[in-house]
C-alpha cells in the first residue's frame, strides 16, 4: 500500500489549458498582432502583418507594457473588443 | 487450499480487473486490438519476474510494431509496478492488481511469472509458467504464426530455465495481507515517480513531517497563487517543499518569509520563473534568525556545507517548481540555467560588515530578522589580493561586473549584488568608505564609450547615445547591491550575473514566527 503524502501540488493547475482549434480559414476574419516588447518583435510582426493581410485578414496592432509580465487586463480587453484571433510576438 | 490451474490454451482469457497508468479500464480488447496481447504476470519480489522483465522488456517495442502488444500485470501497486518496470527497462504497457489480485485468481495463477499469449479473439493461444527460454520462444513464435510476421526470440542466456515464485493469488489471505503491507515501496524513488523533485533526492512529505514544519499553523491559510501556473500555496504546500527540501522546522519561518517575498507581485516572479535566462531566486537573510537556526555568513557562504542555507533556498525553488508547475524544460524555460536554482541562499556577515546591514538600509530594524529576495544568475568570484587603495579595490570590483548579462549591455537596469568578502570590506572600513560611496565610485568609474558597445547585442540607450558618450554599467548607483559574507581569510569576492528584462523590485519580509 503506498504511503500517505501531503502534495505540494495543487491539483487544479497541474494540467495545462488546451489550446483552441486552429480556424479552418483566415479569410475574412480579423486579428489583433500583439507586440509583447520583446526586441525585434515589431519587425517579427510587420511581416506576419503583410502575410495575414495578403490572406485577407483585418489586422491590428496592440502593445503590452512589458515583455516579463502578463497584459494587462485592458489590453486583454482591447484585444477581445478588436479580433478574433491573435498573433503574440516573440523575438530576439 | 487448492487452486486451479493456468487457464488452458483455447479456453477464452478472463476480463482484466487492473489498473494502468492512464485513465479508463484496461481490457483485453483493447490490448489485442492490434493482433494479439502477451500478459506477464509478475510481481516485484520474485526475482524471476525481474529476469523476465529485464530479459523480455527490450523486445516490447519491436512487437507491438508488429502486432503483438506487451503487458506486465503487476501484483503490486501501480507506483511500485512503474518503478520496477522502469528500472528493468520494461519497455510494454504496465498495469496493476491490488489484492485479493482477482486477475490472477481468474487465470488460475499459481506462480509469477507467467506469460500468457491472448489472440485477437481474446482466446488463450498459450501459457508458459516460470522463466522457460525455449518455452518462450515458443510462444512468441506461435504470436508470430497468429500475425504472420516473424517476431524477435528472447535471447538463449543462461539460466535458460528458473521456476518462478508463488503467486500472490495462490497464498492463504493471512499471508497475502502480510506481505502486501508495506509493498516494499521505496518511498524516496516514489518522490522521483512523482516528480516531487529538482532532480536530487527529497524527504518525503508525510503528514507528521508537514505537521511538525507547520508547527501548529493552520494549513489551509493561502500566501497567494505561486507562478506561473498559480498553484495556490497554502501553508500545508510550502511545509510539503520544506520537508522535501529538508529543512527543519526551525527553518520553517524563514521559508515562509520567502516565499511571502517571492510572491509579492512587484518580484515578477512569473517572468523570472519561465525567462529563458538563467536567473534564479537569491534569498538573503539578515537579522538574529540567522544565529538561532545556523544560517553560515562565514567561510564557504555561497557554496556547500551548510544545512540551513542550502535547504532553506531549496524550499524556496521548490515552491516555484512544484507548487507553481514551474518545470524545467516545461513553463521553467531557461536555456542553461544554474546551480543557484536548486537553491540560493546567503546569509549575510553583519558582525564583519563595517556598513548597515542590507535589511537596515531597506528601512528594517537591525534587530529584525528579515529575509530579501533578488532574482540573480551564477556569482563570478573575483580575486584581488594586491590593491592597496579603496579606489584600486573598488575599480577591480566593479569592472568585474562589465560582462554581466552581456559584454555590452549597457546600462543594467536591474539590481545587482556584490558580495563582499571581509578583508575586502575591512579595507572599505579602514578608508572609512561607506557604502554609497562605493557604489558612487563604482558607478562612476565602469563606463565605456558607446562607441565601443555598438558591436553585436546592445541597448537602446547606446544605439541613441552620442558616439564618444561614457555609458555606465548600471542605470545608477542604487542598481548596485552590497551584502558582507564570507571566510575571514581569503580576498574573494563575487559578484551575481542580474535577472534582466523582468521590470521588478528587490522585496523583504520579516521573519515572523509560524505556528506553535
Amino acid at each position: 500500500m503506498a504511503a500517505d503524502y501531503v502534495s505540494p501540488i495543487d491539483e487544479r493547475v497541474a494540467e495545462p489549458e488546451p489550446l483552441a482549434p486552429a480556424p479552418a480559414s483566415l479569410r475574412g476574419s480579423r486579428a489583433v498582432l500583439l507586440d509583447i516588447r520583446k526586441n525585434r518583435g515589431a519587425e517579427f510582426l510587420d511581416r506576419v502583418e503583410t502575410l495575414l493581410r495578403a490572406e485577407g485578414v483585418a489586422t491590428a496592432r496592440v502593445t503590452k507594457e512589458i515583455f516579463s509580465k502578463p497584459a494587462a487586463l485592458s489590453v486583454i480587453h482591447d484585444i477581445a473588443a478588436r479580433g478574433g484571433l491573435v498573433v503574440e510576438a516573440l523575438a530576439d | 487450499m487448492s487452486h486451479p490451474s493456468p487457464v488452458d490454451a483455447g479456453r477464452p482469457a478472463p476480463e482484466l480487473a487492473v489498473r494502468g497508468t492512464e485513465p479508463g479500464a484496461v481490457t483485453i480488447g483493447e490490448l489485442a486490438a492490434g493482433g494479439c496481447v502477451l500478459l506477464l504476470f509478475v510481481s516485484e519480489e520474485c526475482p524471476t519476474s525481474a529476469m523476465a522483465l529485464r530479459r523480455l522488456g527490450s523486445l516490447c517495442r519491436d512487437w507491438e510494431a508488429a502486432g503483438l502488444a506487451s503487458a506486465a500485470v503487476f501484483e503490486d501497486p501501480l507506483e511500485v509496478a512503474v518503478r520496477v518496470a522502469r528500472r528493468l527497462g520494461w519497455t510494454g504497457r504496465v498495469v496493476s492488481q491490488e489484492p485479493p489480485y482477482q486477475t490472477s485468481r481468474a487465470y488460475g495463477l499459481v506462480s509469477v511469472p507467467t506469460a500468457v499469449l491472448v489472440d485477437r479473439a481474446g482466446t488463450i493461444a498459450g501459457t508458459v509458467t516460470g522463466w522457460d527460454q525455449p518455452s518462450l520462444q515458443a510462444l512468441v513464435a506461435s504470436a508470430g504464426t497468429l500475425l504472420g510476421a516473424p517476431l524477435t526470440a528472447p535471447p538463449a542466456a543462461q539460466p535458460l530455465q528458473k521456476p518462478g515464485c508463488s503467486s500472490k493469488a495462490a497464498l492463504d489471505q493471512e499471508l497475502a495481507a502480510a506481505m502486501s503491507a508495506p509493498a516494499g515501496t521505496d518511498d524516496i524513488e516514489e518522490m522521483f515517480e512523482r516528480g516531487w523533485t529538482d532532480g536530487l533526492p527529497v524527504v518525503p512529505p508525510t503528514p507528521e513531517r508537514v505537521e511538525a514544519m507547520l508547527g501548529g499553523a493552520d494549513g489551509s491559510e493561502s500566501l497567494g497563487p505561486v507562478p506561473p501556473a498559480l498553484g495556490e500555496a497554502t501553508l500545508a504546500r510550502v511545509a510539503a517543499c520544506a520537508v522535501l527540501a529538508g529543512c527543519r522546522p526551525a527553518y520553517f519561518p524563514v521559508v515562509v518569509a520567502a516565499a511571502r517575498a517571492a510572491l509579492d507581485p512587484a518580484f515578477n516572479l512569473r517572468g523570472q520563473a519561465v525567462t529563458t535566462q538563467p536567473a534564479g531566486q537569491l534569498v538573503v537573510v539578515n537579522g538574529p534568525v540567522r544565529e538561532a537556526i545556523g544560517l553560515n555568513s562565514g567561510i564557504g557562504a555561497l557554496g556547500p556545507g551548510f544545512r540551513a542555507n542550502l535547504t532553506i533556498g531549496r524550499a524556496l525553488r521548490l515552491l516555484v517548481t512544484l507548487t507553481g508547475q514551474g518545470v524545467p524544460g516545461k513553463l521553467d524555460r531557461a536555456t542553461l540555467g544554474h546551480m543557484g536554482k536548486v537553491g540560493f541562499c546567503l546569509a549575510e556577515d553583519e558582525e564583519a560588515s563595517p556598513w548597515p546591514p542590507l535589511h537596515a538600509e531597506r528601512g528594517f530594524r537591525p534587530d529584525q530578522s528579515v529575509v530579501t529576495v533578488i532574482g540573480s544568475d551564477a556569482p563570478l568570484s573575483v580575486s584581488e589580493h594586491r590593491s592597496r587603495t579603496p579606489e584600486d579595490l573598488a575599480h577591480v570590483l566593479g569592472w568585474a561586473a562589465a560582462s554581466a548579462w552581456s559584454t555590452n549591455w549597457w546600462p543594467l537596469a536591474e539590481p545587482q549584488v556584490f558580495v563582499i568578502c571581509p578583508e575586502h570590506a575591512e579595507m572599505f572600513r579602514a578608508a572609512g568608505w561607506t557604502k554609497q560611496r562605493l557604489r558612487r565610485f563604482m558607478f562612476e568609474s565602469v563606463r565605456k564609450p558607446a562607441a565601443e558597445l555598438r558591436r553585436g547585442e546592445t541597448t537602446p540607450f547606446v544605439h541613441a547615445a552620442d558616439p564618444a558618450a561614457l555609458v555606465p554599467k548600471w542605470a545608477s548607483p542604487d542598481a548596485i547591491v552590497l551584502v558582507v559574507a564570507g571566510g575571514e581569510a581569503g580576498r574573494f569576492s563575487a559578484v551575481l550575473g542580474p535577472c534582466s528584462g523582468m521590470g521588478y523590485e528587490i522585496v523583504s519580509r520579516e521573519v515572523v514566527p509560524v505556528g506553535r
